[in-house]
């Protein structure tokens, strides 16, 4: 055990392999427990925005209606088209659900604690490389969608495919660039010590455009509104995932909400200072990853206004907004960041 | 256990060589090679170098391997097979172009004399555990610094390489009449916040110029396609 644990665990600490197996799952369970409840919220408020009530049947408030959804899509019959490849067909929603589990585990939700006397960091794994690790599995989840609608044999989910490897391999380029900006004011990859940089002041002040940047592409990155050409249900039906339905379905639907939180907590880790309060409040420990999920809400509810709010865009708009506006921009931020940082220092 | 992950990624990067060479479709073929660079991280992430690992996955699969899963999935389905080759040129070729690769990179393991190669992988030590003294080892301050000090040229050398790829493919797709009409693109800002023939005022009014025939069919597929390529500039 002893020659993986290394690999995967310390960073400047040593740390046992149960503490790791536990937070392997306490992640999964948490993920598990988020998931419903931004779903939830998502009905309500867009309920609200289009003056309507939103779910308000199953239980109190509607509160049972994500748990009665999860019943329906684990009970529906496990069908596949014709035409679809078996095992690759079945792999795709695995491959997705497993990089938006991985990906959620670099969030920091507080420091280093004590529990029963082993120190153990608040996170699943804090890497020497941080935000690279994200998108090497971003890069590994392109893969999820692509398998998922290629193999499914049909036409509407190749093209929405299609569409979610050009969208993201394009966004991922500005949202690299823009973090690039923080990484080079910080110094440091390691995203514990990204949060601890941003004691004086959060990065989104300094660093205004690469967040706007980083929260632009992020939409592209989920496929939210008004970046959501990968569903665009007028022109493809569904997307990638027309041709599932059931618990496989579930499975793509959960990865992308766990995906929203990912960015989300990417956001408050990198530019809003993690669990850091401002002006000086400095609240016992226990506290510290109620402020990263409270911080992390803030975002979600901007997400589901955002797509409340805004139009879809056409593709080809997409696309020159991302190459032509949004990737110089970037580049500029990290060039006059780098020049600032090399100015300042000296 | 690292033993174990060892095997388990060495048989995968194996076998998806095997795989990517041996399978008669093109997009399995696309397949296996992603799982084979995929293990090749894994090994990296086995010798401490996370910072490679991580650039592996992001560039290759992340990157490269997209734009040939592209081209596979739009121009060739499952039922397109590639057959063997009997050409007796091909089979002669084919042993000539691998024997002279096989004796490259012979030359190139034995010159450079990789230090890391006869030991546990630098910074664990016999017990597992990473040395403080090597802690700096294939971190990325490290990699950067060699990157910008001892191997500037190099480096640089291999940025313009691809630079030229990027600018060949465009000028090659542009001369196939593949990216429009050249004459009359002269850019302004006001062209790129608002880009020409989309759905503004001016076009319902009539104002804007008529859109030809050949930029209506660079529309849509063409301009994804396209459009991705520089991206492999922005990872290096």
């Amino acid at each position: 055990m002893n020659g993986l644990a290394p690999v995967l665990g310390v960073v400047g600490y040593y740390e046992p392999w149960w503490i790791q197996i536990i937070k392997s799952i306490v992640i999964f369970a948490l993920g598990l427990q988020i998931v419903p409840i931004v779903l939830l919220g998502e009905r309500k408020l867009l309920g609200r925005f289009q003056g309507r009530p939103g779910p308000n049947r199953v239980g109190p408030f509607g509160l049972l209606q994500p748990l009665a959804d999860i019943g329906k899509l684990a009970f529906k019959a496990d069908f596949r088209p014709r035409t679809s490849i078996g095992w690759l067909f079945q792999l795709a929603p695995i491959i997705s659900i497993l990089t938006a589990a991985a990906a959620f585990s670099i969030i920091p939700f507080g420091d280093t604690v004590d529990i029963f006397g082993t120190p153990v960091g608040l996170y699943g794994v804090d890497v020497s490389i941080g935000p690279l690790y994200l998108f090497a599995f971003g890069a590994v989840a392109f893969y999820g969608i692509m398998l998922g609608g290629w193999a499914s044999g049909s036409k509407y989910s190749f093209l929405g495919a299609m569409r979610a490897a050009a969208q993201l391999i394009s966004y991922e380029v500005s949202q690299g660039l823009a973090l690039l900006g923080v990484v080079m004011t910080a110094g440091t990859l390691s995203l514990t010590e990204i949060v601890q940089a941003q004691q004086g002041m959060w990065y989104v002040v300094p660093q205004f455009l690469g967040f706007l940047i980083f929260l632009v592409a992020s939409f592209a990155e989920t496929n939210r509104a008004p970046f959501d050409l990968v569903e665009a249900d007028a022109e493809l039906v569904g997307g990638y995932n027309t041709e599932y339905g059931g618990a496989r379905f579930a499975s793509f639907f959960f990865a992308e909400y766990l995906n929203i939180l990912v960015v989300s907590g990417i956001m408050v880790t990198v530019f809003l200072g993690g669990w850091l309060l401002p002006f000086g409040i400095n609240p016992p420990t226990f506290v510290d990853p109620f402020v990263v999920l409270g911080k992390m809400a803030l975002f979600v509810v901007f997400f589901i206004w955002v797509r409340a709010t805004l139009p879809r865009l056409r593709y080809d708009q997409l696309m020159s907004f991302g190459w032509k506006i949004l990737l110089p921009l970037a580049t500029l931020n990290a060039l006059v960041t780098a020049i600032l940082v090399v100015v300042l220092d000296s | 256990m690292a033993e174990v992950v060892f095997f388990l990624a060495a048989l995968g990067a194996l076998a998806g060589a095997v795989g990517t060479v041996a399978l008669r479709n093109p997009f399995y073929s696309v397949l296996a090679l992603v799982g084979h660079l995929i293990s090749l991280a894994l090994l990296f992430l086995l010798l401490r170098a996370e910072f490679v690992a991580a650039a592996q996955v992001v560039v290759y699969a992340g990157a490269v391997m997209v734009l040939y899963m592209f081209v596979v999935a739009y121009v060739g389905g499952t039922d397109i097979q590639v057959g063997p080759l009997n050409s007796r040129t091909t089979t002669a070729g084919a042993i000539l172009f691998g024997l002279v690769l096989f004796i490259e990179l012979t030359i190139a393991i034995l010159g450079t004399g990789l230090k890391a190669l006869g030991t546990e992988g630098v910074g664990i030590g016999a017990d597992g555990v990473a040395r403080a003294g090597d802690a700096g080892f294939g971190t990325p301050e490290q990699i950067g610094e060699l990157l910008l000090t001892k191997f500037l040229l190099p480096f640089e050398l291999a940025s313009f390489l691809l630079l030229i790829a990027a600018v060949g493919a465009v000028t090659l797709a542009r001369r196939r009449g593949g990216l429009g009409d050249p004459s009359g693109s002269t850019i302004t800002p006001l062209d790129l916040l608002r880009p020409r023939h989309t759905g503004t005022m001016a076009e319902g009014v009539g104002g804007s110029r008529r859109i030809t025939s050949q930029e209506q069919e660079q529309e849509g597929v063409e301009a994804g396609v396209t459009s991705v390529r520089p991206d492999d500039e922005g990872k290096e």
